[in-house]
């Protein structure tokens, strides 16, 4: 078991010790003493090796060993990665390239990942996922085609997802199948699931808006129900399209829980995002999501650019200690969330927790200043 | 036909019409329309003159309202509605105030008359909250009714300027005139830009369109069927900028001026196609560094009203990504405001930029000001140009006009609403000018 205790901000304290934490056992004050030491440290080695953050940090005149919390260390807006070489470790150094299509298509993002970054992600992740999951490897359904997997195709969140889920499976189930370019449930497997595994410990990943407009709605026609024992829905993204449907959370748990014949404190809403691989934001059963031991998020003022208090919505900061290879330590990302509270979620978890609001809404230039270049 | 039809989505809200501030749901414009009629029947009798004296005492009557002379753009408002102003931009449109009131002699065989054109229908851009009381106030001295699509967050402010007119009344060559008479030709209207059936009836009711908004709506608006001799004038997407050459910037008037300047990147957040975008600064005996700095001064000196305005989240978006996108790059920089207030970018080259708006400037040294002039064409509107020499800047003012510029302005003066506006002399094009050959 993870270990746990509350003097950990006595001691030198490691990330490895940090990774090694129960993710929700420390005080956000605590939490945020471990985690800036760390970040001091990690910041300047980026800044040594990585000249694009040496500008950034001396044109804003920002002093390292200055900064005494987390709100402090400088943010870099997410979509740098599609437009900067973010890589903080030697170039020989890097494993592969995550390149990140993000839900919106355009430029992908790439994330530069070394081997003890892939390692130290997959540690945080299974720490994650062990609070909600317990300790045994369980059958995985992963609400989507068996294609989304390769190799090949782009990171997306949907990858993401299902591989960053799948470090719990002991057996892979897709429970949907393309056919002419189009989504449609993937019958056997559904059967098979059905007659052989209701009384398994099962576990599934999907995105939000395709189980609701795909899965829901096929299995809706086919008169489809499941009865699982044990079951836990673990899914992520499209929020924007269930907003324009008009499908709330509590709306999707509840109809999604039916489906599964589960209870509604079982399908699980996570955020996070490829530019932060490794960590996740998962929903208790009070609908919060809870920051791990190694992370931290700070909401910002969209115009003062301050952390707001408990209650305001704001611009989603994420922190996190785990990358050696690119600069993850603080991203500002283009989602509105909601601190609701700290150390007191009465689900017991320690730490921040917040609500996703909404992603920002990607207005033109309103009026009738405009763009230099004449149209044709 | 007014109609109210229960359980159907009505399309059309009416907040003025018949002189009359009352929020009503509309299924076409045919009634408005009537009613507008009737209206500019009643402001055609009245004299050019009267009319001026009646929106000059309205000038003055805003300034004196606690509830509006508070709000940005209402002094500015006050100020453009002096009898002197409104008198010199008909005698500029009209080349004389004359025509408006009959037939007059002029150099030709036949005497000639400035007909209004009839109903004017106004699509007012959502990024400057008084551009609708401005179309409105020519349209009257043209003499001509307006049905007025605002956008709703407008609407109130709009409302509040007019809602003064019904108590002036002004005494003209023995007669009484009152704002009633004007206001009686107004309707001020919503209605959801994306119903193609309510823009379709909106553009049929007009004899004359006036369109104002970026690419998108001017071309969508511009496509609508309108009758045969319906008359489109369109204030489309414009962008601008400011130069500063040398000489202008080693004198005296330098500093002051960049205040002057900031306050024309500030007004309207930047999202008006007169706010500036990028200022050009011919290299001088000061390091760009240092302007940069008296800039930061600049902006920091502004009124708080200009200094924080309320942003959305998608401006805040873009500036927060132009400032990281400038502080990581090569042989870029990046001065701003601790909060998103105002943002200062500059780098070395020669090209415009993209507008960000939320007073965001971008800003770069050149070697001369020649460089520039290539950059310029038709979808440049103002450049605030600082040069001291006279024949230096006329000829550069030529030069930037013949590849498409509109207006060539000193720093202050950029959103200063004179006409010609976009080239365009607006007032002219309200009117007909027809003809009576005597016997």
């Amino acid at each position: 078991m993870p270990e746990t205790g509350p003097d950990i901000a006595q001691e030198a304290v490691t990330r490895d010790k940090l990774l090694a934490r129960a993710p929700y056992s420390l005080e956000d004050r605590q939490k945020n003493e471990c985690l800036i030491r760390i970040i001091r440290e990690q910041l300047k080695v980026a800044r040594c090796n990585n000249r694009y953050i040496d500008h950034y940090f001396s044109r804003q005149g920002i002093d390292i060993d200055a900064l005494l919390r987390p709100e402090d260390v400088p943010y870099i807006p997410v979509q740098m990665f599609k437009h900067f070489d973010l890589r903080t470790c030697p170039e020989q150094e890097v494993a592969k390239v995550l390149q990140s299509s993000g839900t919106t298509g355009g430029t992908p993002s790439r994330i530069p990942l070394d081997k003890s970054t892939t390692l130290n992600q997959i540690k945080a992740l299974k720490t994650i996922l062990s609070d909600y999951l317990g300790k045994n490897r369980k059958i995985f359904l992963v609400i989507d085609h068996e294609g989304i997997n390769r190799p090949e195709m782009a990171f997306s969140a949907r990858t993401a997802g299902v591989r960053g889920l799948s470090i719990y499976a002991k057996k892979t189930f897709y429970l949907l199948r393309e056919e002419e370019g189009k989504l449609v449930l993937n019958m056997p497997v559904i059967r098979d699931i059905v007659e052989n595994y209701s009384h398994e410990d099962v576990y599934a990943f999907g995105f939000t808006y395709i189980i609701w407009t795909v899965f829901f709605e096929q299995l809706k026609k086919e008169g489809i129900r499941f009865s699982f024992d044990k079951f836990t829905l673990f899914h992520s993204g499209g929020w924007k399209k269930m907003k324009d449907l008009a499908v709330s959370k509590e709306t999707f748990s509840a109809t999604i829980a039916g489906v599964f014949g589960t209870g509604s404190g079982n399908i699980l809403d996570f955020y996070g995002m490829a530019e932060q691989t490794g960590i996740i934001f998962v929903d208790c059963a009070c609908g919060n999501k809870h920051v791990p031991a190694f992370s931290q998020v700070i909401i910002r003022d969209p115009f003062t650019m301050e952390p707001c208090d408990p209650g305001k919505t704001g611009l989603i900061e994420v922190m996190s200690i785990l990358a050696d290879s690119y600069y993850d330590q603080a991203v500002l990302t283009e989602d509105l969330g909601m601190l609701i509270g700290v150390d007191d979620c009465p689900c017991g978890r320690m730490g921040k927790y917040f609500r996703f609001v909404s992603r920002i809404e990607k207005a033109e230039i309103r009026g009738c200043g405009d763009t230099f270049r004449e149209s044709r | 036909m007014r109609r109210y039809v229960s359980g159907v989505a009505l399309m059309i809200t009416c907040y003025l019409a018949n002189g009359k501030f009352k929020t009503e749901t509309y299924q076409d414009f045919e009634e408005i329309a009537r009613e507008v009629n009737t209206g500019r029947e009643v402001l055609a009798e009245l004299p050019l003159d009267a009319i001026i004296k009646i929106l000059d005492a309205l000038g003055k009557k805003i300034l004196k309202n606690p509830e509006v002379n508070t709000l940005p753009g209402v002094s500015y408002i006050s100020l453009w509605l002096r009898r002197e102003n409104l008198d010199r931009i008909c005698r500029i449109n009209y080349a004389d105030k004359l025509y408006l009131g009959g037939f007059c002699k002029n150099e030709t065989h036949f005497r000639m008359m400035a007909q209004p054109r009839g109903i004017v229908c106004h699509w007012i851009a959502a990024n400057m909250p008084t551009l609708g009381f401005f179309s409105i106030v020519q349209a009257v001295l043209s003499k001509n009714g307006s049905i007025v699509k605002m956008p709703t967050e407008y609407v109130p402010l709009i409302l509040s300027l007019l809602r003064e007119l019904p108590a002036i009344s002004v005494d003209y060559e023995g007669r009484t005139y009152t704002g009633k008479s004007i206001l009686g030709a107004i309707a001020l209207v919503t209605f959801e830009g994306k119903s193609a059936d309510a823009s379709e009836k909106f553009s049929l009711a007009a004899d004359c369109r006036i369109i104002f908004g970026g690419s998108g709506a001017v071309r969508a608006i511009a496509r609508l069927p309108c009758r045969d001799h319906c008359e489109t004038i369109i204030f489309g997407p414009k962008y601008s900028f400011a130069i500063f050459d040398r000489e202008y910037i080693e004198s005296e008037v330098f500093k002051k001026s960049l205040d002057l300047f900031v306050r024309d990147v500030a007004v309207f957040n930047q999202m008006a196609c007169s706010s500036p975008h990028v200022l050009f600064l011919e290299k001088s005996r000061y390091p760009v560094d240092e302007i940069v700095s008296w800039l930061h001064d600049a902006f920091e000196r502004l009124p708080a009203a200009l200094r924080t305005q309320e942003i959305s989240t998608s401006l805040s978006a873009r500036i927060i990504n132009a400032r990281a996108t400038y502080l990581l790059s090569d042989g870029k920089n990046c001065v701003a405001s601790r909060d998103l207030g105002w943002t200062i970018l500059f780098d070395q080259e020669t090209c415009l930029e993209e507008p960000i708006q939320g007073k965001c400037i971008f800003t770069k040294e050149i070697n001369t000001v020649d460089e520039v002039i290539p950059l310029v064409n038709h979808k440049i509107q103002t450049i605030s140009v600082g040069i001291l020499d006279p024949s230096k800047r006329e000829d550069f003012a030529r030069q930037v006009t013949s590849r498409g510029a509109d207006r060539i302005v000193i720093p202050g003066t950029m959103h200063d609403f004179t006409l010609p506006w976009d080239g365009i002399m607006t007032l002219n094009r309200l009117v007909r000018w027809v003809v009576l050959r005597d016997n």
